[in-house]
């Protein structure tokens, strides 16, 4: 056994713990760099194999994401700091269907893809084929999915953001009493025509 | 070995000289004696050490202890692609602009953290506050790190540098280096782009910091400052290519003069409502930051 070989089963061990406290953790915060720490396990791993630039730009992009991720999920949950404790697992049935589904799909392809075994030729330019690869043949398809992805994600913030937790945002929405059947907690929405409005703020 | 040991130099000395920088320029812009801000932060560094550590309520213990020396940690790491003389770096891998970028967007994540798990309302604004600002600050540098690579054709730091023998990258892409320095403003925190830990915000996401915490965060910017000084040196104004004196003076005088540019920036100049300040970034500098990438490609073909 080799040096790297211990540090592969080493960072494969980080990389599925910390994915492991993303469900086991009560705050999106700590969830979200949960992940973070997952994706860093395995750009490790990239680095192992020989993939420089695959592995730092990892790095990089998952800062980036799951940094932009917390953020957007805290402004869309409504729990301001991230610190009050929350279920952070849903829909169990489904999820472990899809969880399994994905595993065994992920699993049956590393496990009957004919994988290179060779070790990668010291000197070899891998930084400069990879880009001849992402800008050459592969090109077309790189770029629909960035564009796909682009699309999906302004389509999900306008389709997310319409609806607030309360009732539709363009509308103004009103959060439940902190009592039943009690005062609604928090301001009430604008309404410039209606001038009762100003009994509800009362007291 | 020898690059090793000289980036640990270069950060303590960086961290003393940028301290003392700051105190001297707040001193002259306030209309206090200069003399004594001389000395100033060696007696301000032993007075928050002497001070008690302050706990708030339920805070994010593991965060809380882990930013500061996650911030310093990168600034060390951002220094070790920076090479001294011809060869002479911790690591002169063919990445390094990239493993920059890597520290540069771990900084708004560690930056977040301070603020976050503190548990404190004024920190956690400053945290937010910081991300909304440093993400598209660092999308900027991005930009700008690209351009500067492709005359070396080569994202190797130590090839950037051998690019710039000619015609160093600040006057051959002029847009480059003024908006690098937008980063470094925002990545130490600092005047114009300090929107995580600034006055307003009683001390941001360090308000609720005492003691030896409030002492490391501080060390961590000016750790980073001096980082980012030495690469925008490198990158941009040729690091340790020059006449007469050996590299290694070469890029400490050049990290000396951008951060002397920097502090500088920081007393002179306000800093705007961050929805202002968002709104430009992405609607001038960012765009700004597209014609250097252009320009440097053309330059390049030329």
């Amino acid at each position: 056994m080799t040096l790297s070989d211990i540090a592969f089963w080493l960072f494969s061990a980080g990389a599925v713990w910390t994915a492991w406290r993303v469900f086991r953790t009560d705050s999106m915060v700590r969830a979200s760099f949960a992940l973070m720490l997952s994706f860093f396990c395995v750009a490790a791993i990239l680095l192992l194999l020989s993939a420089p630039y695959l592995g730092i730009a990892t790095i990089f992009m998952m800062a980036v994401e799951m940094m932009v991720m917390a953020l957007f999920m805290v402004m869309f949950m409504m729990n301001p700091a991230g610190l009050n404790p929350m279920m952070m697992v849903h829909q169990h049935k489904v999820s472990i269907g899809a969880g399994v589904a994905a595993f065994a799909g992920l699993g049956a392809a590393a496990l009957l893809t004919d994988l290179p075994h060779h070790a990668v030729a010291a000197g070899k330019p891998v930084i400069r084929d990879l880009g001849t690869e992402l800008l050459g043949g592969s090109m077309l398809i790189f770029e629909t999915a960035g564009i796909t992805l682009l699309a999906t994600m302004v389509a999900t913030v306008v389709l997310s953001s319409r609806s607030g937790r309360f009732g539709a945002a363009d509308e103004g929405s009103r959060p439940p009493g902190l009592e039943p059947g009690g005062k609604p907690a928090g301001r009430a929405p604008e309404r410039d025509s209606d001038h009762s409005h100003h009994a509800e703020h009362g007291g | 070995m020898t690059a090793l040991i000289a980036v640990l130099l270069l950060l303590a000395a960086g961290i003393w000289f940028g301290a003392t920088a700051d105190a001297v320029a707040e001193a002259a812009v306030a209309g206090h004696p200069v003399r004594a801000a001389l000395t100033s932060p060696f007696r301000r560094a032993a007075l928050m050490l002497s001070r008690q550590a302050i706990a708030t309520e339920h805070p994010d213990r593991l965060n809380r202890l882990l930013a500061p020396a996650c911030y310093l940690v990168l600034a060390a790491a951002g220094l070790s692609v920076i090479p001294f003389a011809p060869g002479m770096a911790v690591t002169d891998i063919a990445t390094g602009l990239v493993l920059w970028g890597a520290c540069e967007a771990l900084v708004v994540v560690v930056v977040f953290l301070n603020g976050w798990s503190a548990n404190a309302p004024l920190p956690l604004i400053g945290g937010y506050r910081y991300v909304a600002i440093g993400l598209p600050a660092m999308l900027i540098s991005m930009f700008v790190l690209i351009g500067a690579a492709l005359p070396a054709q080569s994202l190797g730091v130590g090839a950037v540098v051998e690019s710039q023998r000619v015609l160093i990258n600040a006057v051959r892409q002029p847009l480059g280096l003024p908006l690098f320095l937008l980063l470094g403003l925002s990545i130490t925190l600092r005047g114009p782009f300090d929107y995580g830990d600034s006055a307003d915000l009683a001390g941001g996401t360090h308000a609720e910091a005492s003691g030896a915490h409030r002492l490391l965060w501080r060390a961590a910017k000016l750790a980073m400052l001096t980082a980012f000084s030495a690469m925008a040196a490198t990158v941009f104004l040729g690091g340790y290519l020059g006449t007469v004196l050996p590299g290694p003076a070469w890029l400490v005088l050049k990290t000396a003069l951008v951060m002397l540019v920097l502090v500088a920036i920081t007393h002179l100049v306000a800093r705007v409502p961050p929805a202002r300040m968002l709104t430009w970034l992405w609607t001038v500098l960012l765009p700004l930051s597209f014609v250097d990438l252009v320009w440097a490609g053309l330059e390049a073909m030329r």
